[in-house]
């Protein structure tokens, strides 16, 4: 029971904490008096809806009105409305397989190297992410330190990942001057195309392995010890109980990791913006460079055109994330 | 053929000698169980054995054949886990057949070998299910069949019936029980529960801090513990452990063995008599088939007393008990066994 004595908090805490506490009571009044006592849960939660508009609604309603006007103007009443044109220039090729068919190759360009780059990336780093969690898994020296060498990179900035690399693989870095050493002919890592696409699927692995290192070990940690002990009285070959116990146990983690590592690549840009500034040539253009690029970095700044991309490229994403969702829920049902 | 023998085993993690010097003969056929405190080195001992671990000396022969080296797949044995440790991504069908495959056996052979410990454990209807829509005791069953199939030289099961209700493990008892009658084969079985040890063990051994204290029949066990600590472990509730002084009024003309300072005498070797030991009541216990007596003897010792059937008495009240001579235990200094000469 609450006593009937006043013991307010006001009275407890000092003078400048109490007009603090008068002063955001003020509003909240005012609030109670409009809204009732139960209405007082959307006092609280307000703040959040604000800036969830403010920093997401709004700027979505700001991309789909671009997207539909026209012309190189940024405020939005001063647009002229084009309908679908950006996107139908956006999408007009005579095949789309050939870039420069279309009438706007350099988006196609894009397109073509952004799958080129996913499927190269995601590929390898799960591969990779999954050999590094077995071995991390395992009895090994120094495991703590080997999770935290692997998870490191996942802290930095995207910008200082690409500086870092970028000092290494040019022309007069560590790696040609190891290749110096043994005699070897300098490799123009960065500015040849296939070197600077592998430069780029390399880096971003490199980036980005850790965080799903860490999630793969979580799920192999899950997988009961005694499951592996069973297996070898049963004389299971190594081999045959990664696949057949390892893996099946690991698959929900390992769905939502692709899922989840393929939303990321989709998104590919500022390290590897930074990285090679998309070159050389058109050979590491993605698609979030192109959206950047012809919206805000271009002489012929068209941020219609931008925004039309942008709602492509966010499709896509939409198709993934919900594969995530309904992929964590079957994961959280089983 | 299912002939195992444990040669100065011992067993050290680190700076911890878990195992000490274990020395053991398990004949074919035999259900040996290992009982003893937790932490004693039962599941240690088991996983020596089954190959999964390693001594760090001594040797295991299995059927004559130095078996310390010999990986675990390749010593013939099988293993229930405490846990099950069924596969929850195979139906049951493919956790038994999952070891049969990796022997790479006929598919006929198999298909035989499947359906004849279905029959025997009766879980055809489960066939197509996974552990996770088995119950306790289904997945128990399963987890025997699967150690079934394998047709291995010896059973190795460590505590298998521990997480199952009080119900179902009196029910599994028995059929284990039957289950070695019928196949005949070698079994070990690590419990802590000494019901299961004496209801199902053709012999027990009794482990302490890593050290065999007596292998015997369960009756030898119950009725000549070879000390102290054996004595105070089998049997329940506890066996009373009083000076000579104590027992002086029941001693009457036995003749007490050389050496001996310290009598045992179980609670159902006690009995309400018209002279013999003076107890004051302090707790009773009424369970119906039996009555548990707690009391203080004039020394100031406790003592526990089971009568059967009911008996009218409450706290405070005195009671004289006496116990028949041959029931009498005693220990020496050491807490050894020592008799009448
Ligand atoms: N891998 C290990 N590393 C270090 N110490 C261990 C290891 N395994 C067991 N021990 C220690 O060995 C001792 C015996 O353990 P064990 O599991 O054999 O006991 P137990 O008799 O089976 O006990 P319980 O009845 O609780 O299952 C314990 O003190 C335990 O802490
Ligand atoms: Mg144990």
């Amino acid at each position: 029971m609450i006593s009937n004595e006043k013991t307010t908090i006001g009275a407890v805490l000092s003078a400048p904490v109490r007009w603090l506490a008068e002063a955001i009571d003020i509003p909240m009044r005012w609030w109670q008096g409009i809204a009732g006592r139960p209405g007082m849960i959307s006092f609280f939660l307000i703040p959040n809806l604000l800036i969830f508009g403010m920093f997401v609604l709004v700027p979505l309603f700001i991309n789909i009105v671009y997207s539909v006007t026209g012309g190189t103007e940024l405020f939005l009443s001063d647009r002229s409305y084009v309908g679908g044109a950006h996107f139908n220039r956006l999408l007009e090729c005579e095949n789309h397989f050939n870039p420069n068919s279309c009438r706007e190759d350099l988006f196609w360009i894009a397109l073509w190297n952004t799958i080129k780059f996913v499927f190269t990336q995601v590929s390898v780093m799960i591969v990779f992410a999954v050999i590094t969690a077995l071995i991390l898994n395992g009895k090994i020296r120094a495991r703590a330190f080997w999770r935290a060498v692997f998870f490191f990179p996942v802290l930095l900035s995207p910008v200082v990942v690409g500086l870092i690399w970028q000092w290494m693989l040019q022309r007069q870095g560590v790696f040609n001057f190891i290749l110096f050493q043994f005699d070897a002919q300098a490799i123009n890592w960065l500015t040849e195309r296939t070197w600077a696409f592998g430069a780029a699927v390399g880096v971003s692995i490199w980036a980005h392995v850790g965080f799903y290192v860490l999630i793969l070990l979580a799920g192999l940690q899950a997988i009961p010890r005694d499951l592996y002990e069973a297996a070898e009285m049963d004389g299971t070959p190594p081999a045959r109980a990664f696949w057949r116990i390892t893996l099946p146990l690991l698959w929900p983690n390992l769905l939502v990791v692709i899922v989840l590592a393929l939303i990321r690549a989709v998104q590919v840009f500022d390290e590897v913006y930074v990285l090679t500034g998309g070159g050389p040539g058109t050979s590491n253009l993605y698609l979030t460079q192109y959206i950047y690029e012809v919206g805000f970095a271009s002489i012929l700044r068209n941020p219609g055109l931008a925004s039309a991309a942008s709602l492509i490229m966010a499709s896509i994403l939409v198709v993934l994330t919900l594969a995530q969702l309904g992929l964590t829920r079957w994961k959280d049902k089983k | 053929m299912g002939r195992i023998r444990l040669e100065s085993l011992r067993k050290s993690y680190g700076q911890v000698e878990v195992l000490k010097d274990i020395n053991l003969e398990i004949e074919e056929g035999e259900l040996v169980v290992f009982v003893g405190p937790s932490g004693c080195g039962k599941s240690t001992l088991l996983r020596q054995i089954s190959g999964l671990d390693r001594p760090t000396s001594g040797n295991i022969f299995i059927n004559e054949n130095d078996a310390t080296n010999v990986s675990a797949a390749d010593r013939g044995l099988a293993m229930v886990f405490q846990s099950y440790a069924l596969y929850p991504h195979m139906t049951v069908r493919q956790n038994l057949a999952f070891g049969l495959q990796n022997a790479k056996m006929p598919k006929a052979e198999m298909d035989e070998r499947i359906s004849a410990a279905v029959e025997m454990l009766e879980i055809g209807p489960l066939l197509k299910r996974r552990p996770g829509q088995l119950s306790g005791g289904q997945r128990q069953r399963v987890a025997i069949g699967r150690a079934i199939v394998r047709d291995p030289t010896a059973f190795l099961l460590d505590e298998p019936l521990s997480n199952l209700d009080a119900e179902l493990r009196v029910s599994m008892r028995a059929e284990l029980s039957a289950l070695h009658a019928r196949l005949g084969a070698t079994m070990i079985y690590v419990t802590h529960d000494q019901v299961e040890a004496m209801t199902l063990a053709d012999r027990i051994v009794v482990l302490r801090a890593g050290k065999i204290e007596q292998v015997a029949p369960p009756i030898t066990l119950f009725e000549k513990p070879v000390n102290k600590f054996v004595a105070g472990f089998i049997g329940a509730p506890n066996m009373n452990f009083l000076t000579l002084d104590d027992v002086q009024p029941v001693l009457g003309n036995v003749g007490v063995p050389a050496g001996a300072t310290m009598t045992g005498i179980r609670p159902q070797h006690l009995s309400p008599a018209e002279t013999g030991l003076d107890m004051t009541v302090t707790l009773v216990e009424a369970l119906g088939t039996e009555t548990v007596i707690h009391g203080v003897l004039g020394s100031g010792a406790t003592i526990l007393v089971t009568v059967p059937g009911h008996v009218k008495t409450s706290k405070g009240e005195h009671m004289t008990l006496n116990v028949d001579p041959a029931h009498l235990h005693f220990f020496d200094a050491d807490e050894l066994r020592v008799e009448a000469a």
